[in-house]
């Protein structure tokens, strides 16, 4: 009798309420910076979204789903912000016959080669797509290529020191970055080629759109690839490491996988991140914006849960974005306790991540525990089978 | 019948402390085989070097003819034999379902092929049916949806059994499976056990409860501190001195006998 009450139970809803009335409370936030007359400003956070929301979706594949403690996001991103600054740059320099060898990096030529460069891709909309797709291209392989390399020595050691050692990892790669003078320039920051500079004065929000354009699609190849068996066996490594692999399971080939696709996706956000800026300086690709900020976004949109992801990554950057518009305007007072307001959004984070410990441990959007499958099918194949059941005769 | 598992001479120290002490074991397949004996004499180490879990010291494993010393254990999974836990570790965060389906192999596990649905799903609902099946052996059907960390300790082990079942596995080592289980619950499991050797699964059992245990036992080994001390039938064990002096102390065996 219980089974056909269990199997009555309401269908689930498509969108939970705690999920409406976080988009209210974000578009409530949007419209605030549109009414204060600071359309633009929607601009910059759509864009700090999209990337940030790509870094933070790759690094809850790696934290929230497989259990990895990613404390070395930075890594990746770095790798991919160096690929994409290195490489694609120096195959048009070549291309067009400019010097592309370590000169490339020098800020005197590369002032000079670049605007030659993005001279080329604008006269064409499909050099343009094409040097996009490029660079993300090279920032995926790079990234993989990275994401596989630190997973050797890493992947075999217990999470706290494996924690540490990825975090050392991260700022190996910036100091690297920012010593190697003819990768990207060292200290001295280089151009990057611009294919957005094909809209002309519209360039920024063209940008902002493909970027925004590039996170959802990510977002709904996460959203797939862990909604799969393969979805499944990460959550069985996470959960329990000695039992996946009583159920046959090889955790160390399933975690260097996750590894490698977290960090492609990581990099192709720090590739987006140089395009967007057209810029590259290594010492710009700090552990405390690529690494704990995600970590922050994570914590508070749901560790384990894509949406909750984008929610937690949408609601920080407008709170963090407010602060910086808006602090001497609302928070001057505070200069007469000692506390100046330029730090204020740093205070913000670590508050958010105590205050998430603290009263949501799970995040707003918790991850949920249901079938890989959709319930509903689920039960159409058992329905099936109880089908086949009754049609035996009854002995 | 042939024999399935055969530890020869296995012996696993931990530094100075000699946990197995060359033991030799042999499971004859689709038998019920019991390994029985004290706190602290090495049962769980045994079936955890037999299992790939920890590596044995020296000796060897057999399996199926196949020598498995030192193996990991996803690829002692592969050869057919699994393991349950003395204390349960389901995936507290998938449903009880998936818990069973984790086990069973599908193409969708590789990361190219899981993002497209069709590459995958035939086989998952295959998977599916027999999953549900096996829920159905060991009584836990009616909970197929709920998360895993909500089951009762009786329904975890069941769990565990399940999880080893769905691997399509020819024998299945379950590490004391009534441990911390009311006496109902543990006769219905083990009932479940006896119903699944029926179908030709061969099991070793780690247990100390042997009043419970031994009805459904077809060869029992006892051990005390790492060695063997005596193997047989149920009832040759259970009356051998030897194992009545490490369960209830020296010279109770004797005025038995007299």
């Amino acid at each position: 009798m219980s089974a056909v009450a269990k199997t009555e139970r309401k269908a689930p809803r498509l969108i939970g309420i705690r999920e409406l009335v976080l988009l209210a409370i974000i578009i409530a936030l949007l419209s605030f910076f549109i009414f204060s007359g600071r359309e633009k400003t929607i601009w910059a956070i759509v864009f700090e979204f999209s990337i940030f929301a790509i870094i933070t979706l790759s690094l809850n594949l790696e934290t929230g789903f497989t259990g990895i403690p990613q404390f070395g996001r930075v890594a990746a991103v770095i790798t991919g912000a160096f690929a994409v600054g290195a490489l694609p740059g120096r195959l048009m320099a070549y291309i067009i016959g400019e010097p592309w060898g370590a000169e490339y990096a020098n800020a005197v030529f590369n002032y000079r080669i670049v605007p030659v460069i993005n001279e080329l891709l604008a006269s064409n909309i499909f050099y343009s797509i094409g040097f996009l797709l490029l660079c993300l291209f090279t920032a995926a392989v790079f990234g993989a290529a990275i994401g596989w390399l630190i997973s050797r020595p890493a992947i075999r050691l217990k999470e706290a020191y494996l924690g540490i050692s990825l975090l050392a990892f991260g700022d190996f790669f910036m100091w690297v970055g920012h010593n190697w003078n003819i990768m990207v320039g060292g200290s001295t920051p280089i151009n990057v080629p611009d294919p957005f500079r094909i809209f002309g004065g519209d360039r920024f929000m063209a940008a902002v759109l493909v970027l925004f354009f590039i996170a959802i699609v990510i977002y709904i190849y996460l959203e797939r690839l862990t909604k799969s068996p393969f979805g499944r066996n990460l959550k069985m490594i996470r959960d329990n490491e000695v039992s996946a692999s009583a159920a046959g399971l090889d955790v160390v080939k399933v975690r260097t996988r996750s590894l490698v696709i977290g960090s492609a996706i990581a990099a192709m956000g720090g590739g987006l991140y140089v395009i967007y800026t057209g810029s590259i300086g290594a010492i710009g690709f700090q552990k405390l914006t690529f690494t704990f900020w995600p970590w922050a976004y994570m914590m508070l949109g749901g560790i384990g849960s894509n949406f909750g992801v984008l929610m937690g990554v949408m609601l920080l950057v407008i709170l963090k974005t407010m602060i910086i518009v808006f602090r001497y305007d609302w928070f001057a007072f505070m200069v007469n306790v000692g506390i100046d307001p330029m730090w204020l959004e740093f205070t913000l984070m670590g508050a958010v991540i105590v205050l998430v410990i603290l009263f949501v441990p799970h995040g707003l959007v918790p991850e949920k525990v249901e079938p890989v499958l959709p319930e509903e099918r689920v039960k159409r194949v058992l329905a099936k089978r109880q089908l086949e059941k009754t049609s035996e005769p009854v002995s | 019948m042939s024999e399935l598992l055969i530890a020869k001479n296995v012996t696993k120290a931990f530094e100075g402390l000699v946990a197995v002490n060359k033991a030799n074991i042999v499971v004859k397949e689709n038998t019920f085989t019991m390994l029985i004996g004290p706190n602290g004499s090495g049962k769980t180490t045994l079936i955890n070097c037999c299992t790939g879990i920890l590596k044995p010291t020296a000796g060897n494993v057999y399996f199926n003819g196949t020598d498995i010393t030192g193996w990991k254990p996803h690829q002692i999974y592969g050869v057919g034999f699994v393991r349950s836990f003395q204390i349960p570790l389901p995936f507290v965060g998938l449903t009880v379902l998936d818990n069973v389906l984790g086990a069973m192999r599908n193409p969708g596990e590789m990361p190219f092929k899981a993002t497209s649905k069709r590459a995958w799903i035939e086989e998952e609902e295959k998977n599916m049916e027999r999953a549900m099946e096996i829920l159905a052996k060991v009584g836990l059907s009616e909970r197929w949806d709920m998360p895993s960390s909500s089951l009762g300790a009786a329904q975890l082990k069941l769990l565990e059994v399940a999880k080893g079942l769905s691997s399509g596995a020819k024998m299945i080592a379950l590490d004391e499976p009534i441990g911390g289980v009311d006496p109902a619950s543990a006769h219905e499991i083990l009932s479940h056990v006896a119903e699944l050797k029926k179908e030709g699964l061969t099991f070793f059992v780690v247990e100390h409860r042997i009043d419970i245990a031994a009805p459904f036992a077809d060869y029992v080994y006892a051990m005390d501190l790492g060695t063997i001390i005596s193997e047989g039938t149920p009832d040759k064990v259970l009356n051998d001195p030897k194992v009545i002096e490490v369960y209830l102390g020296k010279g109770v065996g004797s005025t038995c006998s007299e």
